[in-house]
């Protein structure tokens, strides 16, 4: 009986970091998309401190970021106010306060290379596209998103990848509360901590299985340099 | 106002733009300078991309530019920027496709060419289904010049289209700059390096260096002036001559140009008989003699007068220009630039209206555009 408990514990931290990982691309695609758009094309001074501050996640120890989320996710900021109020419940320790931790935390790995997939693409094309016609918005539709689906690609599996591999905030941020904040990477931990290697094996052995394969697919489909559509 | 007015001011780098210009909206107008002059400049700000200039600029009666910037996805021109950029995602047909579909709305009673005669005359066929990144330089130029005029605009800017076409193919191509130009009523404005393509080419010429008009004008006026002159340096120092096409000599696969009552045969085949045709002859390629020579040397021989002697302090040369002979009119002349040594021009002791015969080589004109 226990041994089932312990085991639907796993399948339910799988879960809850698919749907994570899932989820934060899909916010960090909102997100991250128009801000790598912004800091591959504008030269402008604000660019500076914008690129600092989204790559500011990539040096700060976890622990750092972690810490500071917690207060500003606390109830008595605007932020966790309104979270409250939104939903009734508490934005520390809740699945969507894990959300915002992780597409901060995973911001630089989605824009850095959409960014430089961007900056290969180049002003002159867009600027080819606006003479022959084209808006904008028709621009980035018909011809950057095209040109950049490597980017988009890269940009999707490197943020995916990393925001399974999370652990240090998800740990702060969230607690590990069962079926709920427990990621995989916190049920190695815990398994660790109780000594069941077996159990352990079997989730890092799959995590280690599944970021070499997203890695191989990734390489595999970057070989060629462009990706056309047929 | 049935102008295209361009006044551009700023820094761009380290050169000083200075530029207005009231652009006509008929012929080939080409854009000359040195490298770093600002002429791609000016065809970026015409675009709308320039934001660091100071820019006004009105196309007939539409303010396209004056602080309020009209997005260039809107403006009336079809522009192609040196070293075009084809989608590398889309094959050829789809990239001719991009332009065609979202080309501007006719205006009027304009005749506009099909995208199948385009395809035509720039033997664009065999390309359709293949990809940019297999196409040469000079494939690429045409499917790019096949783009920009599919957006069917009132007038198209074109920097430096020829640069990667070999010589076989450009006259083919000015020929069908020319035909758009004339049956479609399209203005051109057409930069470029090269004075052959300008010679065969331009109705008019602009002059910029750093930035500033110097010079603007009928394109013959301003290639035989000293401004030009200076502008290109004495080695490429030329003369441009305006005949009309008389007669070819088919076997030889020669043609006669008569310059005002005199005789100039040139290589290749007209297509059009009578028409007015301009061929560079560079000055070192003119032979001077005070007397007429009695025995055949070289095809041509033109009959003129010594109207000014440059004699170049630092070098062993001096350049003749020679007034030359009208045999029909007194009203109009035409003027050939000759460069020779200063030893040689007192050795066959040249002065001011000294009676001359230039010999020029056939061989030394440019295959023509016709």
């Amino acid at each position: 009986m226990e041994i089932y408990n312990l085991f639907s514990s796993d399948i339910s931290a799988i879960f809850i970091s698919l749907k994570l990982a899932l989820i934060t691309c899909f916010f960090l695609g909102l997100i991250g998309t128009p801000l790598a758009y912004y800091l591959a094309f504008k030269s402008k001074a604000s660019k500076s401190f914008l690129e600092a501050v989204v790559t500011l996640p990539l040096v700060l120890p976890p622990t750092v970021i972690g810490f500071y989320l917690i207060i500003i996710f606390s109830p008595d900021t605007y932020l966790g106010n309104f979270f409250i109020m939104l939903t009734g419940e508490q934005l520390i320790f809740s699945f969507y306060g894990l959300v915002l931790a992780s597409v901060i935390y995973s911001l630089p790995f989605w824009v850095q290379p959409l960014q430089s997939s961007f900056e290969r693409i180049g002003k002159d094309t867009i600027k080819t596209a606006n003479t022959l016609g084209a808006n904008s918005l028709d621009t980035f539709k018909n011809v950057i998103i095209p040109l950049s689906k490597r980017g988009f690609l890269t940009s999707f599996i490197i943020s995916f990848a990393h925001t399974m591999g999370e652990f240090g905030i998800v740990l702060m941020v969230g607690g590990g509360i069962h079926g709920k904040t427990k990621v995989i990477a916190i049920s190695i931990y815990d398994h660790v901590e109780q000594l069941s290697f077996g159990k352990a094996h079997f989730l890092a052995a799959g995590m280690l299985i599944l970021s070499f394969i997203i890695l191989i697919c990734l390489f595999y489909s970057n070989r060629k340099s462009v990706v056309r559509i047929k | 106002m049935t102008n295209l007015y361009v006044k551009l001011e700023g820094k761009i780098g380290n050169i000083l733009i200075d530029f207005e210009h009231n652009f006509p909206l008929k012929g080939i107008t080409v854009l000359y300078g040195p490298n770093g002059s600002g002429k791609s400049t000016i065809i970026s700000a015409i675009a709308g991309f320039s934001h660091n200039l100071k820019s006004k600029i009105i196309y007939k009666k539409m303010v396209l530019d004056n602080g309020i910037k009209v997005p260039s996805y809107k403006r009336p021109f079809g522009i192609m920027f040196q070293d075009p950029i084809l989608f590398e995602h889309l094959n050829i047909k789809q990239n001719l496709d991009f332009a065609d579909r979202r080309s501007k709305p006719k205006v009027g009673t304009q005749k506009i060419i099909s995208k199948n005669e385009l395809i035509n005359h720039l033997d664009l066929l065999p390309l359709l289904d293949r990809h940019p990144e297999n196409l040469s330089g000079g494939e690429k130029l045409r499917v790019a010049l096949a783009r920009t005029i599919l957006t069917k605009s009132e007038y198209l800017f074109l920097d430096e289209p020829m640069s990667d076409i070999d010589i076989k193919y450009k006259a083919k191509l000015l020929i069908f700059l020319k035909m758009i130009n004339k049956k479609f009523n399209i203005p051109i404005l057409y930069i470029t390096h090269s004075i052959e393509e300008i010679s065969q080419i331009a109705d008019n010429l602009i002059l910029i260096n750093n930035g500033k008009k110097i010079d603007y004008g009928p394109a013959q006026d301003i290639l035989n002036n000293n401004s030009f002159q200076n502008l290109i340096g004495k080695f490429e120092s030329s003369s441009v001559l305006e005949g009309l096409l008389k007669s070819s000599n088919k076997p030889f696969n020669m043609t006669t140009l008569d310059i005002n009552g005199q005789r100039l045969i040139v290589p290749g085949k007209p297509r059009l008989e009578n028409n007015k045709v301009r061929v560079r002859i560079r000055s070192r390629d003119v032979i001077v003699s005070p007397v007429k020579l009695d025995f055949f040397i070289v095809e041509n021989e033109l009959e003129g007068v010594v109207s000014k002697i440059e004699t170049e302090t630092n070098t062993a040369f001096t350049e003749l220009v020679i007034t030359l002979i009208n045999k029909k009119s007194a009203k109009k002349f035409q003027t050939l630039r000759a460069r020779i040594t200063t030893y040689n021009l007192q050795k066959m002791k040249l002065r001011m209206n000294s009676k001359v015969f230039a010999y020029i080589s056939s061989v030394s004109i440019d295959r023509q555009a016709y």
